[in-house]
Order: C-alpha cells, then structure tokens, then sequence
C-alpha cells in the first residue's frame, strides 16, 4: 500500500509557482526524506497533503484517500515553525491535540501521560507552556503530534531549534514510530538528518522533482572520489576522469585527488594498479555524501 | 465533543483564566458598589433630631403636628407602593391629600391598614421608613430663659454632635428658639436638609398670617378658608405607566444593555483579537488547521468568545439584581422598577435576539482583524476606525434617545444593521412597534448573515498569509473570492 501519492501537483500564489508538477509516492513504512533548500516548496507540498491548502492543478492522495480533516485521526503534524498556547498546561494541550484528532478523553489522557514521561516531560506536565525552555516545548509540541500514534507522521524541518541532545531523542522517537509500523515524512534541508534516517528521499529545487529514490541511488549521481597516495600520476590510469596533485610531495610519494569517470568502480582501479605495478601507498575511497549531491543536483537548477 | 466545541471550550478556557477577564468580569459589580457607598454616604442621615425651646407655647405642637403628618405620609405612600406590589387593596386614598392622610392616621396609620389589607403568606413583611425628624428636649444645660443669644451659644455645641433621641444617638440637624414676642431663631448644621426649615416657617407663616386676619375682625371659619385657597389649575398627567419619568425608568434595563453589549463586545472581542494574533504570529494555527476546518475553527472562536461574554453579562446582570433587591438606595430605588419593562413576554426573547445578534456582528468584525494582523500594532490600524465608527454614533444615539426615543436619529439607526441591536435596545423600553421590531430583526439577520459569510472567507484566506495585511481592493477581493 502507497501512503502518500503526489501527481503532478501546482501550487501557484499569484504569479509565483510554489509547487510545479509534483510527482512522486511514498510506500507504506519506512524513512522518507523531503529534501530541499529554503523556498523549494516543501512547506507547501506538506500542507496541501494535510489540506490546508488546496492545489490548483494535479491530484494527491494520502493513505488512500483525497487530503482532508477526515485523516486527522491517523496522521500526525509537527509544523515548521513552533507554537503553542502559553497559557496551556503540557498536559491540557497534548489531550487537546489528541481530541481535536479524535480521540476519547481517556484515550488521549492515557497516550498523552505515556507520552510526557517518555519525553522527560512528567515534572512539567501540569506546568503552563510559557514557563517551559524552548528545548521542552518543542518536545510537547512532537508530543502533540505522536499523541495518536500516527499511521502517517508528518515533520516539517523537525530538527530545527533543537539541540545536538534533543535531535538525538527525536532522531530515536522517528526509528521507533517507523519499526511501530508509521511511515515517517519529514522535510528538512540539513542532509546529515536525512542521511541517518531516511530509507528513500525527494531532492525538491523551486518547486520541482530533481531526485527520487534510495540514498545509494542520490550517490549514484555523483562519480566517487578516491584519494591516492603514489610517485607516479595517475591522470593516465584507465577510468579515471582526472587527477589533481594534494599537499606537499614527501619523500618521492605525492597525494592525489582522483575522481573515476561514471559508471567506472574504484575496485577495477585498484586491481589494475596492482596487476600493472602501479605502486601505491593508500588508497581511500569517498562516497560522495548527500550533501555533495544535494549541491550536485539543487545547485544545477539554481 | 466535536471539534467546533473543542475549539470553543478551549478558547473559553484560557479565556476565563486570564487576569483581564477577572477584572473585566469585577469592574462592573465594583463600580456599583462604589456608587451604592458613596449614594448611602452622601445622602443625609435618614433620622435626625430637633428641638424646640417654644417660650410662645403655641407654635411647638403645631411643628410636631405637621412632622407627624408628613411622616404618615411618607409611610401612606410606601403602604401603597408595598400594595400594589403584592396586588393588595390600597391602604388608603391619594396620600398627597391632607385629608386622607389624616384619615389615615385616624385608622391607626400602618398597623391599622396591614391589618385591613391582609398580606398573602408569602409576602415580606411592611417596612415603615424611619422618620425624618424626631423632636427631643432641650438639654438640662442649654437655658431656655435668657434670650435667644444665650441659647444659641449653648446650643452651638449640641448641633456639632449626635443627641440622645427615644430610638438612640442621631444628629441634632436644627434648633429652634420661640420668644414669647418676636421673631422666631433657628440655628441648624444643614445636615437635615431645609424640610423641617421650610416647614417650620411655612406653620409660622400660617400662625401669623392667621392671627393678623383674627386682628382685622375676619371670623377664624373665614380666615382658615382663606389660608386654605388654592388657584384651581387644571393639570393633564400622563396616564399610568406613561410619562417621562416613568418611560426613563422603564427604559434603564433596555439601556444598560446597550453599555453592556459594547462593554462586553469591545473587551471580550479584544482579548479574542489577542488570541487570534498569538495562534497566528508563533504559527501554532498550521498544527490547529490540520485537524480542523478553517470553518470550524471560525465557529468554535466565536461559540467560545460568545461564551464568554454571556458569563460577563450574567454575572453583572446577576449583581445588578443582587442589588436592587438586596440594598436600599438610590441605585435600587431605580433598578427595581426598571425591571418591570421586562413584564412582557416578548421583551426578553426580543431583548436577547438584539443582544446576541450585536455581540456576535462585532466578534466577527474583532475575529476577521485577527486574521489579518501579525501583531496588536497591525490590528490598531483597523480597529480604531471600526470601534470609532461604532462607538461615537452609538454614544450619540443614546442621548438622542434619553431626550426622545422617537427622535429621528435613533428612528434612522435601528434601520442601519451595524447600529440596529443599539438602537432598537435603547428604543425598547420606550415602546417600539412590532412592524418596526419585526422589520429591523430580519434586516439584521440577513446583514450578520452575510456578514458571517464574507468576512468568514477573508477570515479563512488570511490565518496563513504573512506579510503585510492587505489593502481595501485585496481586502474586498478575499471577501468576493470563490471557496
């Protein structure tokens, strides 16, 4: 079963097209990465899935149904920019997001308590929100989100504010809602998050698809950089694209910075170099990360 | 409890909870007891004493006579109001008739009528009103018989203290000193007020008058006839529930309300302003929005802000009542019989649909400036003009319809649907047609209707708009625009 689907969605205000032709699905389960820069449209793809806004062309369905408040009860939202009731207690405005999603007052009551203790939230639970750190409402700001344990969990930039601590505990509640069976989507333009979460991801630039697919698919697009450690140049080796002198020559050894041309593996190299007698002292491979490609492929439409 | 009233409960809620609603829901009562104290502090003391050194010994009945006689007076007066009340037979003829008071008295005064007038079971029981004046001897130490200088000297220090009277200490207000030939003197602190003065000089008057009378050979039977003339003056009085003063006092629940409903409309429509700002400015609304409609959320502001004002109203309502049936004073001597404009059965629904229309027409108006502002210096720009354009003409209304509830002024507002609730309120107690009633409601359901429409759609399209609040045409746009 497909969680989400998104075909050819726009999204125009006025003149601007926020959302150009959006096409792209998310399979039930798992870590799906919305990657993209400030302005990519990310923000609008996420509230026209949660019906906030409507699209002015295409067609989106999630869990199976046209985008609608009817899927409050199993979807959960934390929005890009935060904000809660000062003046509400954690515990007051958890049950109120859990009832505003349709659940009993004992069963929000029940979930929101298990909920607070998990998030070392249980001294404060009676405390109104205007006395609590920026760190702590965020966390029942995620709580007001996982209040009903979501089929479909939606996070818009959820790292953003957080300390390195707090994106560790939210990194972990993420695995946990996805191995409970969610799936997760979460927006964000810092690549290190999406690179430890993510099973599959969209690379989003001014509103349009640049990349689907698994992360080993987004490196793909990249050729891989090797580093050597050799006395002679390796420009002329077969498949390598080229090859750029690094630091210092040191006792007849010199570095290189060496990237292979596409489609050609590193381990042919290193077999050929030692089947020839191309003597090396290192040889380093480097994947080329998320962020690499990110600025790959945002770059280019840039 | 679906979403709608979630909504509502929650802004009812943290509504209530804030200090500006206490001292809003406080003011009122507050302000009402103030005036209660200060009316009961500033009024003079209901009893004060008198004395009278009567070296004439002719003059010194004559004023008791007349206190008594207008006391029992007084105590007619409140008999019958206490009748009419408890639909009794009256205890008596017109109680501004020499005559039927006197035959009043004859009858044995209150006693005497309570006992004729046979009060139900559940009735409360007559309260006489204290008497005004109570006559007490002159002190041992004040001498009655070495002028009236001398007796003015020692009296002095009497009038600046309370005296001994038969029912405990009470201010001596006034003193008066009678030589057996000559002018009468009267010393007095003013706290009695001038009724014994103006009494005692009009039975002085009447003393002297007859006696020259008697001195030019006119026989007393005539002479009294001649002190009794009167000028026949024919007078056309309002008939029974009519007249101005009657009107005004029929007309003071109907006003209130109109200065509840602004009162309560500005303030509870101002704190709504701030909450709508606050979901909008920390963008709690994207998280609120996914789980409810924009149509819900709308609903659900303004159930849970017209919640709040009802409580506001009821409590003041309550403490109005509170006061006029458990005080005695100015204010309860008004507000009771005011509340008999609300006899007719018609008057409260009628009252109530004029109310809630008003309240909920300026919610929306407060509600809508929410969603277009990102802070209180946003929302000034538009609700100043608003508030002034209601307030100013409204405030102008009222003392047009105190002067005249038919005047044109008030005539033309009721058909105006953003003054209709305050027009026709302040016009009800002075009687309005049905035609008028039944007219002016309908236009005002059609306007908050409409009202409740376009401003529902720019309400709607601006909870997630940033930026600058938009200009008159993009303002008329939203409203026009398709769903």
């Amino acid at each position: 079963m497909t969680a989400l689907v998104l075909d050819g969605v726009v999204k125009r205000f006025g003149d601007f097209t926020a959302v150009d032709g959006l096409s792209f699905s998310v399979p039930d389960g798992g870590v799906f990465g919305f990657l993209g820069g400030n302005g990519a449209g990310k923000t609008t793809s996420v509230r026209m899935m949660l019906d906030i806004l409507r699209p002015d062309a295409g067609h989106i369905e999630v869990l199976g149904r046209a985008p609608s408040r009817a899927n409050a009860p199993q979807i959960g939202f934390l929005p890009e920019e935060r904000g809660l009731y000062r003046l509400m207690t954690v515990m007051d405005t958890v049950v109120y997001f859990g009832r505003l999603k349709g659940m009993s007052v004992g069963d929000a009551g029940r979930s929101a308590n298990a909920l607070i203790e998990r998030l070392g939230l249980s001294q404060w639970a009676r405390t109104a929100l205007d006395k609590l750190s920026k760190g702590m409402s965020q966390k029942v700001q995620l709580a007001t989100a996982l209040v009903n344990r979501p089929r479909l969990l939606i996070l818009d930039e959820p790292f953003s504010g957080l300390d390195p601590v707090n994106q560790g505990v939210l990194e972990e509640l993420v695995r946990e809602a996805a191995a409970g069976g969610a799936t997760v989507i979460f927006s964000t333009h810092v690549m290190q998050h999406a690179e430890r979460l993510s099973d599959r991801l969209l690379l989003l630039a001014r509103g349009r698809k640049v990349f689907e697919g698994t992360q080993a698919q987004a490196r793909a697009q990249l050729p891989p950089r090797l580093l050597l450690t050799a006395q002679a140049d390796p420009a002329h080796l077969p498949g390598v694209a080229r090859a750029v002198a690094a630091g210092v020559v040191q006792n007849g050894w010199q570095e290189w910075d060496v990237t292979l041309a596409p489609g050609r593996e590193p381990a042919d190299l290193l077999q050929h170099c030692t089947a020839n007698g191309f003597v090396l002292r290192s040889f380093d491979l480097h994947r080329p990360s998320l962020h690499d490609v990110f600025l790959h492929l945002v770059g280019g439409v840039r | 409890m679906n979403r709608i009233l979630l909504v509502a409960r929650r802004d009812f809620l943290q509504i209530i909870a804030t200090r500006a609603f206490k001292i809003t829901l406080l003011i009122v009562p507050l302000m009402l007891g103030l005036v209660i104290l200060g009316t009961s502090f500033m009024r003079p003391p209901a009893t004060v004493a008198y004395v009278v050194a009567d070296r004439s010994g002719s003059i010194a009945p004559v004023i008791a006579h007349r206190v008594e006689l207008d006391y029992q007076r007084q105590v007619l007066s409140d008999l019958s109001a206490y009748a009419a009340r408890w639909k009794l037979p009256p205890p008596g003829n017109d109680w501004s008739d020499g005559a039927a008071v006197e035959a009043f008295i004859a009858h044995g005064g209150a006693e005497g009528a309570l006992a004729r007038m046979h009060p139900p079971a559940g009735a409360t029981s007559f309260k006489p009103p204290p008497p005004s004046y109570l006559r007490v001897t002159v002190p041992n130490d004040v001498p009655v018989d070495q002028g009236a200088e001398a007796f003015g000297r020692a009296i002095a220090p009497y009038l600046a203290n309370d005296i001994q009277t038969p029912q405990g200490k009470r201010p001596l207000a006034v003193a008066v000193y009678v030589p057996a030939h000559g002018p009468l003197r009267l010393w007095t602190n003013g706290r009695g007020g001038n009724s014994l003065i103006d009494l005692i000089q009009q039975e002085r008057t009447h003393q002297l008058r007859m006696t020259l009378l008697a001195e030019n050979g006119v026989a007393p039977a005539t002479a009294a006839h001649i002190e009794d003339l009167e000028a026949p003056v024919a007078v056309t009085a309002p008939p029974q529930g009519g007249g101005r003063s009657q009107m005004m006092v029929r007309s003071i629940v109907p006003l209130a309300l109109v200065y509840l409903l602004l009162t309560a409309a500005l303030i509870t429509g101002g704190m709504m302003l701030q909450g709508v700002i606050e979901e909008r400015s920390n963008r709690l609304l994207e998280a609120v929005l996914a789980c409810v409609e924009p149509r819900e959320l709308m609903v659900g502001k303004l159930i849970g802000l017209g919640a709040v004002g009802l409580t506001i109203v009821a409590f003041w309502i309550g403490c109005a009542l509170l006061a006029a049936f458990s005080v005695e004073g100015v204010v309860a001597d008004y507000l009771r019989p005011s509340l008999a404009a609300l006899s007719q059965p018609w008057m409260i629904p009628v009252l109530a649909f004029y109310f809630f229309s008003g309240y909920l027409m300026l919610a929306m108006l407060y509600l809508t400036i929410g969603s277009l502002s990102n802070s209180m210096q946003d929302a000034q720009a538009y609700l100043m003009p608003v508030t002034m354009s209601i307030i100013v003409p409204v405030f102008m209304m009222m003392s047009g319809v105190i002067r005249n509830p038919s005047g044109w002024l008030p005539s033309v507002m009721s058909w105006i649907p953003i003054y209709t609730p305050f027009a026709m309120l302040a016009r009800l107690g002075s009687g309005v047609s049905a035609t008028e009633i039944l007219g002016t409601g309908l236009l005002l359901v059609v306007f908050v209707t409409l009202e409740l429409m376009l401003l529902g759609r720019v309400f709607r399209a601006s909870l997630l708009n940033t930026g600058q609040p938009p200009r008159l045409g993009a303002f008329v746009k939203l409203m026009l625009r398709r769903e």
